[in-house]
This record gives C-alpha cells, sequence and structure tokens, in this order.
C-alpha cells in the first residue's frame, strides 16, 4: 500500500511538472498548435475550391468557318478553358504559350469534314507548355473534354441532317427526339448522398486537427524525454526510485492531458466558429481523440527513446509529420497510392485520426470501423515498445 | 568506509571521480572488483537502498522553468514523500540552505551559486543516509564553498555518511577521510593528517639556523628519518614525531656548534602532499627507485580504510 501511494506520489509529480513547464513556456506551445490552424485559415479563406480556368488560343485555319471573336467561345469557359485570343497563325500562338502567355493553345483541324468522308479521324491538337504534372494532367483531362464536346457537336449535327432524311421516308417516330438526345442519348446526373457537403475549411479543418494532435504529443514528448537526457536528470531518475512505468505514466498523462484540451478549444473553434457539422456522439469524438493522442505520444515517445540529441528528435517528428502530410490521407488520398505505401500509411496514427474524425463529425457515424483497432493496436504497440526501451535505459548498468 | 564520515574523493579533471561516482551509484559496472554500498551491489539496489541515497550530478540537472520551491517539491516527490512531509522538508532545506526568500524564484533565474544550493537542497529533502555529490563545490565562490562544506560537518554530526568528490586538493582537510586518484589510479588513502605524513613518510620539521649549517651531521639523531638541506642556513628533517623531534634537533644543532634562529613543525599543503604522492606514484609505475617520500602507496585497501580495523564494530561500513 505504502509503495503503491509512493509511486502514485512519483506519477503525479512527474505529470505536475510536465504540465508546469509547458504552461511556464506558453510561447512554444501557442506557435505548435496555433501556427498550423493560421496557416489552415489562410488556406481556407484564400482557395476557392476550383481550378482557375486555363488561358487559350485557339488557332482557327483561315478557311475554317468559325468565329474569330474569342466572345464566341465563352462556352469554352464551362469546360475550364477562357479563350483569349483567336489565331489564324499558329507559330505565333506558339510563340505565346513558349513565353508563358497563354497556358493552352487549341489548334482547329484543317478540314475535319474532309477527313471523317475520308474514313479519317481529325486531331484537335491541344499544346501546352506546363511543367507541374497535376497540371498536365489536368489540360490533358480538358483536351479529353474538348475533343468529346467537338464529336458531340459533329454528331448533332449528323443526327440533324439524318433525322430529316429520316423523316422524309417515313420514320415519323423520330420527330419528336432532338438532334442532341441522338448525340447524346445518356447523361450524368450526379448525386451526392453524403449528409453533409462541407466547404473546404471545415473538411480540411478536421484533418488538421489530428495532425496537430499528432504533432504535438509526439514532438512535446520527444523533446521532453531527450532533453531530460541530455540534461542529466535520466540519472536522476535512475538514482531515485522512479520506474519506467512511472516515467511514462507520467508523460503520457500529462501531455494527453494538454493534448486533450487543445482538442477541446480547436472543436468548439471548428463547430462553433468555422460551422463544421458535428454529426456524431461527443463521447465517440472524444474516444477518438483519446486513442489517437495515445498512439502520438506512444510515437514520440518511441523517438524520444532512439534519439541521441534534441536536434535528432526534431528532425525524426519533422519527418513523421512530412509523412502524415503526404501519406495520410490530409492531401490526397491513400487508394491513389500503391499498396505497400498505403501498409505504411496504415501505420501512422493520424490517418486513422483524420478518417474516423471526418467520419464522426461529417457523416454522424464510423464507416471504418477497424480504424479504431487499428488506431488502438498502433497506441499498444507503440507505448509497450516505448515503455520497454525506456526500462532497460533505466536499468543499472 | 565508516558511517558518519565525510569521504573526499580528490583528483583533477579528467581522473576518475565522476566514474567512480557512477560506479557507485550502479550506472556503470565496475570493470574489475566490486563495489558495495549500504551493503548491497549498486547494480543491484533496491528501491529501499535508493531512498536512503542522496545523489547530487555535477550538472545542474534541475528544471529552469521550475521555481526553486517547485524543484525541491518535485524531487521529494520523486522519493515518494507525501504531501506534509514534502511541504515540511522543502521548507527545512531551503531554509537551510538559506533560499526560502527566493523559493518562488524559478531555477533558471537563480545565480550559479544559489543553483548549487538549490541541488543541495534536493539532495537533501529526503533526509538521506548517505549522500553522494559530484563535485557540490565547483564552480562556486569561496564563501559559499565554505558554506557547503559547514553543511556537510553538520549532516556528518547527525550521522550521514557523505561521499564527496572535489577538484580542490585544499578541500582534502574538510574530510574525515580521503581517497586520492590521478589518472583512474587510488594514489593515497588516508585520513588528511595520514596521508600527510604519508606523503612525507612521517612529521615535517623546518629549521633555520643563525649561521650556515651543514644538516648533514644530524643523520645520526634517532628521531630523524631524513634530512634535506634547502638553504645553507635552512633544512628540512622528516620525523617520526614532531613534538618529540623538535628539542632533540634543537639540541642536536647545539651540539654541531650552532644556534638554532627558529624550529617549527612544517604543514605542507595539500597541492603539495598530492604532487609528492603523484610523483611518488609515477616513479613506482616507472620502475624507479622511493626517493624523497617513504610510505606514498595506498596501503589500505578501499573496503578498509585506516582505523576501520581498528574497531570494526564501532562504525558501519557504508561504501
Amino acid at each position: 500500500m505504502i509503495q503503491v501511494t509512493k509511486s502514485l506520489t512519483r506519477t503525479l509529480a512527474l505529470v505536475g511538472k510536465e504540465l508546469l513547464e509547458v504552461v511556464r513556456r506558453p510561447g512554444a506551445m501557442i506557435s505548435l498548435v496555433l501556427g498550423p490552424f493560421l496557416i489552415l485559415a489562410v488556406f481556407g479563406l484564400g482557395y476557392g475550391g476550383g481550378r482557375v480556368a486555363l488561358r487559350t488560343v485557339v488557332v482557327v485555319p483561315p478557311d475554317a468557318a468559325l468565329p474569330t471573336d474569342p466572345a464566341a467561345y465563352e462556352a469554352f469557359q464551362a469546360r475550364g478553358l477562357r479563350v483569349t485570343e483567336v489565331s489564324a497563325n499558329e507559330v505565333v500562338a506558339r510563340q505565346r504559350l513558349a513565353n508563358g502567355a497563354v497556358d493552352i493553345v487549341v489548334v482547329v483541324p484543317h478540314d475535319a469534314r474532309a477527313s471523317l468522308e475520308a474514313g479519317e479521324q481529325a486531331d484537335l491538337r491541344i499544346l501546352m507548355n506546363l511543367t507541374d504534372p497535376v497540371m498536365a494532367n489536368y489540360a490533358g483531362f480538358l483536351a479529353d473534354t474538348l475533343a468529346a464536346e467537338v464529336n458531340r457537336e459533329l454528331y448533332r449535327r449528323a443526327a440533324e441532317e439524318g433525322r430529316g432524311y429520316a423523316i422524309s421516308v417515313g420514320g415519323r417516330a423520330l420527330e419528336n427526339i432532338p438532334p442532341e438526345v441522338i448525340a447524346s442519348p445518356v447523361r450524368a446526373a450526379p448525386e451526392n448522398i453524403a449528409p453533409t457537403r462541407p466547404a473546404i475549411l471545415p473538411f480540411f479543418g478536421l484533418a488538421a486537427l489530428a495532425l496537430v494532435l499528432q504533432h504535438m504529443a509526439v514532438s512535446l514528448v520527444a523533446l521532453s524525454v531527450v532533453r531530460e537526457r541530455r540534461s542529466g536528470a535520466m540519472d536522476l531518475f535512475r538514482i531515485a526510485p522512479v520506474r519506467a512505468t512511472e516515467l511514462v505514466v507520467g508523460k503520457v498523462l500529462a501531455y494527453g492531458l494538454l493534448g486533450a484540451l487543445v482538442a477541446g478549444i480547436s472543436a468548439f473553434l471548428l463547430v462553433g466558429v468555422l460551422g463544421v457539422p458535428m454529426l456524431g456522439s461527443p463521447g465517440l469524438v472524444a474516444a477518438v481523440v483519446g486513442l489517437l493522442l495515445l498512439a502520438s505520444l506512444g510515437l514520440g515517445l518511441l523517438i524520444s527513446v532512439i534519439s541521441d540529441s534534441e536536434r535528432q528528435a526534431v528532425q525524426l517528428s519533422l519527418l513523421v509529420l512530412l509523412a502524415s502530410m503526404f501519406f495520410s490521407g490530409f492531401v490526397l488520398r491513400i487508394a491513389e497510392f500503391t499498396t505497400p505505401v498505403q501498409v505504411g500509411a496504415n501505420l501512422l496514427p493520424v490517418t486513422h485520426g483524420i478518417g474516423l474524425l471526418q467520419d464522426l463529425l461529417l457523416r454522424g457515424t464510423i464507416v471504418q470501423g477497424w480504424q479504431v483497432a487499428a488506431l488502438a493496436v498502433i497506441a499498444g504497440v507503440l507505448l509497450v515498445t516505448s515503455w520497454g526501451l525506456l526500462r532497460r535505459e533505466m536499468r543499472p548498468a | 568506509m565508516p558511517a558518519g564520515t565525510i569521504l573526499g574523493i580528490i583528483g583533477p579533471s579528467g581522473s576518475g571521480k565522476t566514474t567512480t561516482i557512477r560506479m557507485l551509484m550502479g550506472s556503470l559496472a565496475p570493470s574489475d572488483g566490486t563495489v558495495r554500498v549500504l551493503g548491497e551491489e549498486p547494480t543491484r539496489f533496491h528501491r529501499d537502498t535508493r531512498e536512503q541515497i542522496g545523489y547530487m550530478p555535477q550538472a545542474f540537472v534541475l528544471y529552469p522553468d521550475l521555481t526553486a520551491g517547485e524543484n525541491v517539491d518535485f524531487v521529494a516527490s520523486l522519493y515518494g514523500l507525501l504531501l506534509l512531509r514534502r511541504w515540511r522538508r522543502t521548507r527545512e532545506v531551503l531554509e537551510l540552505l538559506d533560499l526560502w526568500d527566493v523559493r518562488k524564484r524559478r531555477a533558471g533565474a537563480l545565480s550559479g551559486g544559489m543553483q548549487r544550493r538549490l541541488e543541495l537542497a534536493c539532495t537533501l529533502v529526503h533526509d538521506p543516509r548517505l549522500l553522494i555529490l559530484d563535485e557540490p563545490t565547483a564552480g562556486i565562490d569561496p564563501l559559499l564553498r565554505r558554506t557547503v562544506w559547514d553543511e556537510l560537518h553538520r549532516l556528518r554530526d547527525t550521522g550521514v555518511t557523505a561521499l564527496v568528490t572535489t577538484q580542490y586538493v585544499t578541500e582534502a582537510e574538510e574530510c574525515d577521510l580521503v581517497a586520492l586518484i590521478s589518472e583512474g589510479r587510488l594514489i593515497g588513502f588516508a585520513s588528511p593528517v595520514d596521508l600527510r605524513r604519508d606523503a612525507f613518510g612521517g612529521d615535517i620539521v623546518e629549521v633555520t639556523t643563525t649561521g650556515t649549517f651543514d644538516a648533514a651531521v644530524l643523520g645520526t639523531t634517532s628521531s630523524v628519518r631524513r634530512i634535506r638541506q634547502t638553504g645553507l642556513r635552512d633544512f628540512r628533517a622528516i620525523v617520526d614525531d614532531a613534538a618529540v623531534a623538535l628539542p632533540e634537533l634543537v639540541d642536536a644543532v647545539g651540539e654541531a656548534g650552532a644556534e638554532v634562529a627558529s624550529a617549527l613543525e612544517a604543514r605542507p599543503s595539500f597541492e603539495e602532499v598530492f604532487t609528492e604522492l603523484v610523483e611518488a606514484d609515477r616513479r613506482r609505475r616507472d620502475g624507479e627507485p622511493e626517493q624523497a617520500t617513504a610510505a606514498a602507496a595506498p596501503s589500505v585497501p578501499l573496503g578498509r580504510p585506516p582505523g576501520a580495523d581498528e574497531d570494526p564494530d564501532e562504525s558501519e561500513a557504508v561504501a
């Protein structure tokens, strides 16, 4: 009983010490937590959510019966192209493309009808000058859409001509079918059945919250242990009757409480100020945040045990942050990665934190139940491994 | 090491003092031999045993963002002191080390001397039986050093055993027992008085005559072990017992036809003692014949200090 009381005293002392140290240096905490939120706010307020139409020059052959006024191509705007100029000179247009004055040059085929009648496909050439692979993909997609649009127009014209002939020979049933329906008998009618459709900021806000919580927990706990090792306090712990269990529990409780406080304030800001819907149970949200914090603290402890300097701990924490930005689903969907990378992504606590928080708040339920188990397993494995390594470190020679 | 004594491990920087401390604390295993502290091998300390030891590391390891009071309270908690006792002991040690008035000041804002005292307060807060202090007086001013030693003497008088390392050779005088180490070797282990005698082979008497005098003529005097001429009118005699030898020397000089101007028992400084012992150790290792010194080599192994075997029941060996 006495030993239990003493152990509790030691653990609570460690908790109190950690919290006091953080409270006494609020600047570091504020920049750690508020920094990412401010960046997110700028991103959310500054990002329109759509792509800017590409500046386009349409090169129309002189003998083509197409308009030469850019305003006539206003329909292209809906396809992501803003026609700023219509030119008859492809060389000049290419030069403007090379200079960066325009993004896209659309070269209309010289005689599409003749090619068609000759049984050949006419090339609607789309020229671009882009090094950004994402933009290049996007431009390629626009080119395909444009080609489809032109094809559809050709079908429509052909259907119109064909319909007149069909009606004249007795096909009265076609009389009520417009040529565009004949050209495009099926059209897409998208419908989003998600219970909410949050704007960019609230959607990424939840992911940012998970990322901030993980980064805060990893950085603070890793630096705390490494600093104590460097200052010699770890020797003091080793010599005083402090056990690795008490040290781990003390750190986890202290930074867990701190993380919970940050999560609470952030959740209030997200729901109350930024208007993020809160469809799920607050209890479940708290449980997910708790699991995320536990797993992140385990990761931080592991980093602290394997780092021999503060610099190394900081570098490893930043690497975890970088990996989390790329692979957690924060920016890119995890499904877009290869299987081995997906496996690695699922080892990051934040991957499950983002998925579960977005599900709970935006859908009201946990869609991927296995993520809860995964987060719990990650937390357990990391904490037990860190405890084991710390215990070995604190053991006498 | 007998209980209730202060053992000073003295040696220059890099001589192995901290390594010794680390072995005593169980952070390092000895490459040879055995270490026992409070009856246990340090690498297998029980929790109860650890709670009886107060350790003060060489570097400042406390938390600069916590106040002086919070630091002491934290360390007291690490040793499992419950709330009321913790408050009482925190106040006691802070008052004892004259830090009570700055208890609410952050440790990082304290002067170097105050920080050292704060560390000492943290070391004492759980009432340890054995203190292991790694250079507690390093980097602090002479007045504060005096305070630290006074406090250690007071603790020693209450039965606390203290093992203290220091690179200040002169601090050997403050210890009950002194272990002089150099380059990882124990080159002297005795009480300060005995160590001084060991270094020079006996008491030292310095004699000055009124006129020129050749001290070699005194070689036959029974109480004199060795004579060294240090000037035309000065010589130094190594004797068994200065009190007995002084009148004999004065008589012998008179019988030799000279007159003694002064004859005093000399107390060589511990720098001289240390230098003498280091030189003797070097010569011994190099296989050179013994010269000026007689019993420089430690004659008593670490576990049995001088006096300890005279009446082993009177004191408990703690280290």
